[in-house]
């Protein structure tokens, strides 16, 4: 469903808001890390890489035909401190599925923000953006990552090994996935 | 790689390419439901079913990625085609190739499909050096599980109503294979000595 959804998205230690220009410097703590780069698509990012992907971001706030993007800056309630970033893609229009990411920079690893974050996307996705199914995916030796999908409720629906080549070696990549009725039940215990 | 040899024999078949005069055939199992969901070009009414039969006509090599070599599955003795089986060569880098089949329900269950697709296997890793294989399939398709079970292949996914086919929700398989899984078979001693000494 077509979506615009009111900022911030409040949780209970975390507001999740778009990007402004002011998080240059707060993006490239973590996108420039060699650590946090490791299982991404993208290599780390120069500071000025990381300026033109928040200027992308300024429309990437809602959803209104297939492939469009929701990306947010997740910062703490307590101080305003920017910890990372959650990603929401609409997959199908059709068959309402949607696509979840997260990054979040290593000095804040640990305290369940992660997992805190993505809730928050889980029921905006099945919640206003009417979502069937939404997936996530990763590399299968990025442990915290599929960790973090087993702890949001997502069920593994892949393996797959040598099925493509990813930074010059073989790939193994999981698929998890979360139906909304699993979501619902979740919510409603 | 030396050039493709058609056709290609199994115990009770014979793969080789589709030929014009194969359209009554085709036409018997084409339009399926079961079979539409796999196939490159849908064919729900009859008269598609010619323009399939073109397409799988020209897929007699695999010269570039993207490609796909499809061959009629043929009886030998009676020369009844009971289906089909392709193999798609989806990426080069990466050497990954992708099997697809259908057969005429009329002939199912006399495992003609593993016999068939056992050759594709040995085509795609000993001939094109494919690196894996995949092969989707329905998930409530039992046939097509054991199918692929009996054949060796690794179920590496299991999608839940990731999508809509034919107004439901869909569930489908991937399975999977890597060239050094395969289990070798006879082969090496079927072949004429002349080819393994040169
Ligand atoms: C994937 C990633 C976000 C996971 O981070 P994380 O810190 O493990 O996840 P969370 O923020 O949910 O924290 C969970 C951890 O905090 C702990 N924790 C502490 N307080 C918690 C709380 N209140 N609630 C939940 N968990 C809490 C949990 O026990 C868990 O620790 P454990 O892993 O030792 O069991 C992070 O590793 C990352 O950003 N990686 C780099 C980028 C990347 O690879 N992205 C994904 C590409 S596919």
């Amino acid at each position: 469903m077509a979506l615009h959804p009111d900022f911030p998205l409040q949780t209970e230690r975390l507001r999740l808001r778009p990007f402004t220009r002011g998080d240059v410097d707060g993006v490239f703590a973590y996108r420039g890390r060699d650590d946090v780069a490791r299982y991404l698509f993208d290599p780390p990012l120069s500071r000025h890489e990381c300026a033109l992907a928040i200027q992308q971001r300024a429309s990437q706030t809602g959803f209104l035909e297939e492939g469009d993007r929701i990306v947010l800056a997740v910062e703490t309630a307590a101080n305003g401190h920017l910890v990372g970033e959650v990603s929401l893609i609409w997959r199908s229009v059709e068959a309402r599925q949607g696509e979840l990411g997260w990054i979040f920079h290593p000095d804040h690893h640990g305290r369940g923000y992660a997992t805190e974050a993505t809730n928050a996307l889980l029921d905006l996705g099945f919640g206003p953006a009417d979502l069937h199914r939404i997936f996530a995916r990763c590399g299968a030796q990025n442990e915290p990552s599929w960790r973090l999908m087993e702890r949001l409720g997502m069920r593994r629906e892949a393996h797959f090994r040598e099925h493509a080549l990813f930074k010059g070696r073989w790939d193994e990549e999981f698929y998890y996935a979360i139906l909304r009725d699993e979501w619902l039940s979740l919510r409603h215990v | 790689m030396s050039s493709l040899r058609l056709p290609i024999e199994t115990g009770h078949l014979v793969l080789r390419p589709f030929e014009r005069s194969d359209l009554d055939a085709v036409r018997r199992y084409h339009t399926l439901p079961s079979v539409q969901r796999y196939v490159e070009r849908p064919t729900r009414y009859e008269e598609d079913v010619a323009a399939a039969l073109a397409i799988m006509r020209s897929q007699v090599e695999l010269h570039r990625p993207g490609e796909t070599l499809t061959l009629a599955m043929v009886r030998k003795g009676d020369a009844v085609l009971v289906g089909h089986v392709s193999l798609k060569w989806s990426d080069a880098t990466a050497g990954q190739g992708e099997l697809r089949f259908a057969i005429d329900p009329a002939h199912s269950g006399k495992g003609y499909l593993t016999q068939a697709l056992t050759a594709l296997v040995d085509l795609a890793f000993d001939h094109f050096r494919i690196h894996r294989l995949m092969v989707r399939c329905d998930g409530r398709s039992h046939h097509s599980i054991k199918l692929m079970q009996k054949l060796g292949m690794r179920l590496e996914a299991h999608y839940r109503e990731h999508a809509l086919f034919q107004g439901e929700w869909d569930e489908e398989l991937h399975f999977a294979m890597l060239d050094r899984e395969w289990r070798p078979t006879a082969k090496v001693q079927e072949l004429p000595m002349r080819a393994r000494v040169a």
